[in-house]
């Protein structure tokens, strides 16, 4: 069920493929990138040594983000047993999609 | 972690070798929450309409025991929900801002901390399905209420539902669980949604015929205050009350409650009393015996029964038996199986009464048909039957 007060507006984020933590460990707590736009509005993700370049998407069928209460982990992914709550709506997603390019940090010097 | 700063972005803007000038001057630092992959959030796909109905306050709400499918239901509809995996990585970030929102706000500072709530690599699907009705009735017929007469309720051990337990118990929305409650004539008792028991059915309907008879009352005319009068030393007036707002029609003509009797709910009830007592009757002695027994002034034709009876006219004399559709399996293959069992070939006027309730939104009987019948023709009319064997 809803919570009282209006609802937030968050985006979603979508990249291709895993997303690994630069030191070992969970993702948890750590860096992701840095996200900018262009003066055109095109979003530019700098992940580690990659620079992915999205879109902006507006989405035809929006999501909900449902928090599950009782704090306890989902017993099966596959049946939504159990009371949620919505946290937020996303209706906006930042799709990256294209492969990212590699930053180039240190050119090799011809011998 | 320290805080990245303003120098580090622009170091690193620098090694990517992006010039600062074609980008915004605002920059989202994302980072994941402490708690992000707890698995405690997830994502679930809104059907069109959902979403409005989120951001007026009203809520979804997730129905199923554990030993059934999940399903999700708004205030008036009911929808199947699946997981859809994705091979992409989706990340939910509150708070972040999209390049509309940065030009909006010129005087933000230029470096934002964004933490990402959640990710997942999956999200609820959701698909428009019919609600899941039958269990509704079930649990009512557990205990017909019999009457007040009747010594079963003060020692019934069985369940008794309210609203709220319906609501609990049955994978529907409240408007639709509503709605078949009213469909099925159900009543509420002490607070308590009851069916009527048959026999007391028809026992009311009796006592209401009876009198309409002796009071000659034209059938769209029956005043209730009279009948309450009339009737009240035998039954509960709520009984009778109920059983005219079931068989008729309720209006008010100059400040009093009168009922139009519906005739083909009437005629369709009597054919029920008297099939439910065999196999099944020659067509003819049946069509006889109906007629005479139905109150003066009403009128019985065959399709009055679709639904409820079934007339074989393969059969030397034809028969006629009975057959409730609502006896007949929820799940679409369950049904047809079953009806492909009682009869191999059925005609499309046949078998429509018994396969209507499966129609989804916009779905045709014909679309139901070719989905999960064959048809052939037999003697030139157009026969369908099982696709595949029935054991």
């Amino acid at each position: 069920s809803a919570g009282t007060g209006a609802l937030a507006q968050w985006v979603l984020v979508e990249l291709q493929g895993e997303v690994e933590p630069r030191q070992s460990g969970d993702l948890a707590g750590s860096l992701l990138g840095d996200l900018h736009y262009t003066c055109e509005g095109i979003p530019v993700l700098i992940v580690g040594h990659h620079i992915l370049y999205g879109k902006v998407v507006q989405l035809e069928k929006p999501f909900a983000v449902l928090v599950k209460q009782g704090g306890a982990p989902q017993p099966s992914p596959t049946e939504p047993h159990g009371h949620y709550t919505v946290t937020a709506l996303i209706k906006t997603k930042l799709l990256f999609k294209t492969r990212p390019k590699p930053i180039i940090t240190h050119v090799p010097k011809k011998v | 972690a320290a805080v990245r700063s303003r120098a580090e972005v622009d170091a690193t803007l620098q090694t990517a070798k992006l010039n600062p000038a074609e980008l915004l001057p605002a920059v989202q630092c994302l980072s994941f929450s402490p708690r992000a992959g707890g698995g405690e959030c997830c994502l679930l796909q809104l059907e069109p309409g959902l979403c409005a109905e989120l951001e007026a306050g009203r809520s979804l709400i997730i129905r199923g025991e554990k030993d059934e499918h999940a399903v999700l239901c708004s205030k008036d509809k009911t929808y199947d929900m699946k997981i859809a995996d994705t091979s992409n990585m989706l990340l939910f970030v509150p708070g972040c801002k999209t390049p509309e929102e940065l030009n909006a706000d010129p005087a933000s500072c230029n470096i934002i901390h964004s933490q990402i709530a959640g990710f997942s690599k999956n999200y609820w699907e959701l698909r428009r399905c019919r609600p899941k009705l039958k269990k509704l009735r079930k649990l009512l017929m557990e205990d017909p209420y019999e009457g007040p007469d009747s010594q079963k309720d003060q020692t019934s051990t069985f369940s008794k539902y309210t609203t709220e337990d319906l609501l609990n118990l049955i994978q529907a929305s409240e408007e639709e669980i509503l709605h078949h409650l009213q469909v099925i004539d159900a009543c509420q008792i002490e607070g308590y949604w009851r069916i009527l028991h048959f026999d007391y059915e028809m026992k009311l309907l009796n006592h209401v015929t009876q009198l309409i008879d002796s009071e000659s009352w034209p059938l769209s005319k029956v005043p209730l205050g009279v009948c309450l009068e009339e009737l009240g030393s035998l039954e509960p007036r709520e009984m009778i009350e109920h059983i005219l707002l079931s068989y008729g029609r309720k209006y008010v003509d100059d400040g009093e409650v009168f009922f139009e009797m519906r005739e083909d709910k009437i005629c369709r009830a009597i054919a029920q009393m008297l099939l439910q007592n065999a196999v099944k009757f020659n067509l003819a002695e049946f069509e006889e015996v109906w007629q005479q027994s139905v109150p003066e002034g009403m009128t019985t034709r065959l399709d009055q029964l679709q639904g409820l009876a079934l007339v074989d006219k393969s059969s030397r004399p034809e028969t006629i038996f009975l057959l409730k559709v609502e006896d007949l399996p929820e799940d679409n293959q369950e049904r047809f199986n079953s009806l492909f069992g009682i009869r191999q070939k059925w005609t499309e006027v046949d078998i429509t009464p018994y396969i209507q309730d499966l129609c989804a939104e916009k779905q045709t009987v014909g679309a139901l048909l070719t989905k999960y019948a064959r048809s052939s023709t037999l003697n030139g009319i157009k026969v369908y039957n099982s696709r595949r064997p029935i054991s």
